[in-house]
């Protein structure tokens, strides 16, 4: 069973992307396109509190909820409060719902505790003015009576004492007596935290300054980095300041529900164990495709353009089982990245491939503001439109993604194109649709086909070895939605 | 090695004299100071490599990157013998060829090339090499870790943000932290490390 495409997501007016008028033909407009519903590939998704027609009110409400099980008892009438957030929950149906729940925590926290000083602090990626667009669009500064501020990796820092040694924050996260720690739980970076710690990571990045980040980048492997953000949170200095957490659990198609607790390890159990559930099924049935063009089409940098609620980078490595941390190396994390040569070769032979399922990918809508070059290097691409090619020239970070890629003056001629020199009529859309996935008939008839099976390996052979290998409890999986 | 084909200018009836635009320039590029009651930002050209960081965080949204005739920074590793570039990576414990850097495409050799020509500093380092011109984010610890392998200390400057310090590598990671938190798998790492630093260098 198969539809019309479904929505994809609008065009964003930022200065990391082409101007929205550029966007003149979504790939979901292509002939041939429909949609697969996520119920129909995996018929156990949780139900979604958001959207389901009763707008944010919902995330409020659900906010207001998890929040009565919090002690407050920390938070003191003179005290400064942060609430820590980072850019990624902005980037969940157009941003409103995680809006939402940062204006619900301020309220509670002040009606609660008196406290009248409560700020945001919004963490970034490496677009450091991303999350002020997002506070200016969802009205945050005037909500946060003007103390609403982004803060990126560069700015003034603080060392932290840790079992790691010295590693640095952000002074802007860390100015207050205490902070609130507010973020959403998609597994989105699996190939990064690989599900170890994946609630605490934002203390070893968004958080966190440039010298920490690249430890995790570069110093410590692709599985040991992810100690960096527990050394962070367990340290006296952040200790000391810690309240509590606030989670969007998010799973493929929207908003489950918002959990909050003191505990962060407990939170941090809870949501490992959403996130194979939620995610490991969408992601192992992309590992099923056989070969196909990928479109890239929302308002994101390359990687992290989103279909079925997860991110592109997740269909790059799904040739093979990110939760398996038997599994040294992604085919893409930024240490995948520094082992290839000169010549574009591994530099040793146990280097994984990136997914040799994508023939082709076509860039029609994609931000700058992330090293993207590796994807047009190991992937063919073409890109779509001279504005987007040009933007790409412009960005210090991409500087070379156009000397790999190809580009086309409009989709119909990309597509052309593709399917002529991939021989494949299998197309993926990563347009950020919501509770499906635009697909090609062919690739519609193929997931459906193999879904299934693909559940029943996750559900009875894979949950239970990725939980064993974290050492998590499986009764677990039965106290989630 | 990269192309800089913009520099940096500030529109100074928009300044506030905050030094944000000082505090981040990863080259010491930017120096502001006050003249007859209005700010006065000196933007050294000679050094800067187009990294956007002070137009990126400038709360007045003052700086504007403006087009410039495009040129090249980088090291040329042929320069030097190779065996000497090859001791330097493996002492920082990168295989030479390994990238350093994903917006500049830059690599080990080029880090150790730049310190053979004279490049003592992390600023001077970035000036040689472009690395650090990018993203400014990731490539902070390899030049950390070149500096440090070739016996070099620096003196942080007070007007910057920069440069905060060295931190740990999995080849640094104490015992007990190995045993008591299995789940890292820290010593599987290091070993997936060190095949790639011995690896063999191809031409």
């Amino acid at each position: 069973m198969s539809g019309a495409p479904i929505n994809p997501a609008a065009p964003r007016n930022s200065q990391y992307g082409v101007d929205p008028k550029y966007i003149v033909k979504r790939g979901a407009d292509l002939e041939g396109m429909t949609s697969v519903l996520l119920n129909e590939l995996i018929p156990d998704m949780p139900p979604v509190i958001y959207p389901n027609g009763r707008g944010p009110s919902v995330i409020k409400e659900e906010t207001e909820r998890a929040l009565a099980t919090v002690d407050f008892s920390k938070i003191k009438p003179g005290h400064r409060v942060n609430i820590l957030a980072s850019h990624h929950g902005f980037t969940f149906l157009g941003g409103e719902p995680y809006a939402e729940m940062l204006r619900t925590i301020k309220d509670v926290v002040m009606s609660e505790t008196g406290a009248r000083e409560v700020r945001l602090r919004a963490g970034l990626g490496m677009r450091f003015r991303e999350t002020e667009e997002y506070i200016k669009a969802h009205g945050l500064d005037d909500y946060f009576e003007g103390k609403a501020l982004g803060i990126a990796p560069i700015d003034a820092g603080i060392p932290i004492e840790t079992k790691l040694g010295t590693l640095y924050g952000l002074r802007k996260a860390y100015d207050g007596d205490v902070i609130i720690h507010a973020h959403n739980s998609d597994v989105r970076e699996v190939h990064f935290h690989r599900q170890v710690d994946r609630a605490v990571k934002p203390f070893g990045m968004s958080y966190a300054r440039c010298e920490t980040r690249s430890t995790y980048h570069m110093n410590l492997g692709p599985r040991g980095a992810n100690f960096v953000a527990r050394s962070i949170f367990e340290s006296d200095f952040v200790q000391d300041k810690y309240g509590f957490s606030v989670f969007m659990i998010m799973s493929p198609q929207g908003v489950v529900n918002v959990d909050a607790d003191n505990d962060l390890y407990a939170l941090n159990d809870r949501t490992t164990v959403g996130g194979m559930k939620y995610y490991g099924k969408i992601i192992s049935l992309f590992g099923e495709i056989d070969g196909c063009i990928a479109v890239l089409d929302f308002p994101c940098p390359v990687p992290y353009v989103f279909a079925a609620g997860v991110i592109y980078a997740n269909m790059i490595n799904a040739n093979i089982d990110l939760f398996d941390l038997d599994n040294p190396l992604p085919p893409y994390t930024w240490y995948t990245e520094t082992f290839y040569d000169h010549r574009g070769r591994p530099l040793i032979p146990e280097i994984p491939p990136v997914n040799p399922a994508i023939k082709m990918v076509v860039h029609n809508y994609a931000w700058t503001g992330y090293p993207a070059v590796f994807f047009a290097e190991q992937t063919p691409t073409i890109v779509v439109g001279e504005e987007q090619a040009k933007h790409f020239d412009r960005d210090p970070m991409n500087l070379n993604y156009m000397k790999h890629a190809l580009l086309a003056r409009e989709l119909n001629a990309a597509m052309a194109f593709a399917y002529e020199t991939t021989g494949t009529d299998k197309v993926i859309i990563f347009d950020g649709a919501m509770g499906g996935l635009n697909v090609s008939s062919s690739l519609a008839e193929l997931l459906l086909k193999v879904a299934p099976s693909v559940c029943d390996r996750v559900e009875n052979t894979l949950i239970p070895k990725w939980l064993d290998q974290r050492d998590i409890d499986a009764s677990l999986l039965g106290a989630i939605p | 090695m990269k192309v800089v084909d913009v520099h940096a200018s500030v529109n100074e009836d928009l300044c506030k004299g905050c030094k944000t635009c000082e505090m981040v320039c990863p080259v010491y590029a930017i120096t502001v100071g006050k003249r007859e009651k209005k700010f006065k930002v000196e933007i050294n050209h000679k050094r800067c490599v187009g990294c956007w960081n002070c137009e990126q965080r400038c709360p007045e949204h003052a700086v504007e990157m403006k087009p410039c005739d495009p040129y090249i920074i980088g090291t040329d590793v042929s320069q030097f013998d190779y065996n000497e570039i090859e001791a330097l990576c493996r002492k920082a414990r990168f295989h030479p060829k390994q990238l350093v850097c994903y917006c500049s495409g830059s690599r080990a050799e080029e880090l150790a090339a730049a310190i053979l020509s004279g490049a003592k500093t992390p600023d001077a380092l970035v000036l040689a090499t472009g690395v650090g011109a990018g993203c400014g984010i990731e490539c902070n610890q390899p030049i950390l870790r070149f500096l440090e392998s070739a016996g070099l200390s620096f003196e942080r400057r007070k007007q910057s943000f920069q440069w905060l310090g060295r931190t740990i590598t999995v080849w640094e990671v104490p015992s007990k932290l190995k045993e008591d938190f299995p789940v890292f798998r820290f010593e599987e790492d290091r070993q997936l490390f060190d095949r790639i630093i011995n690896a063999s260098v191809e031409p």
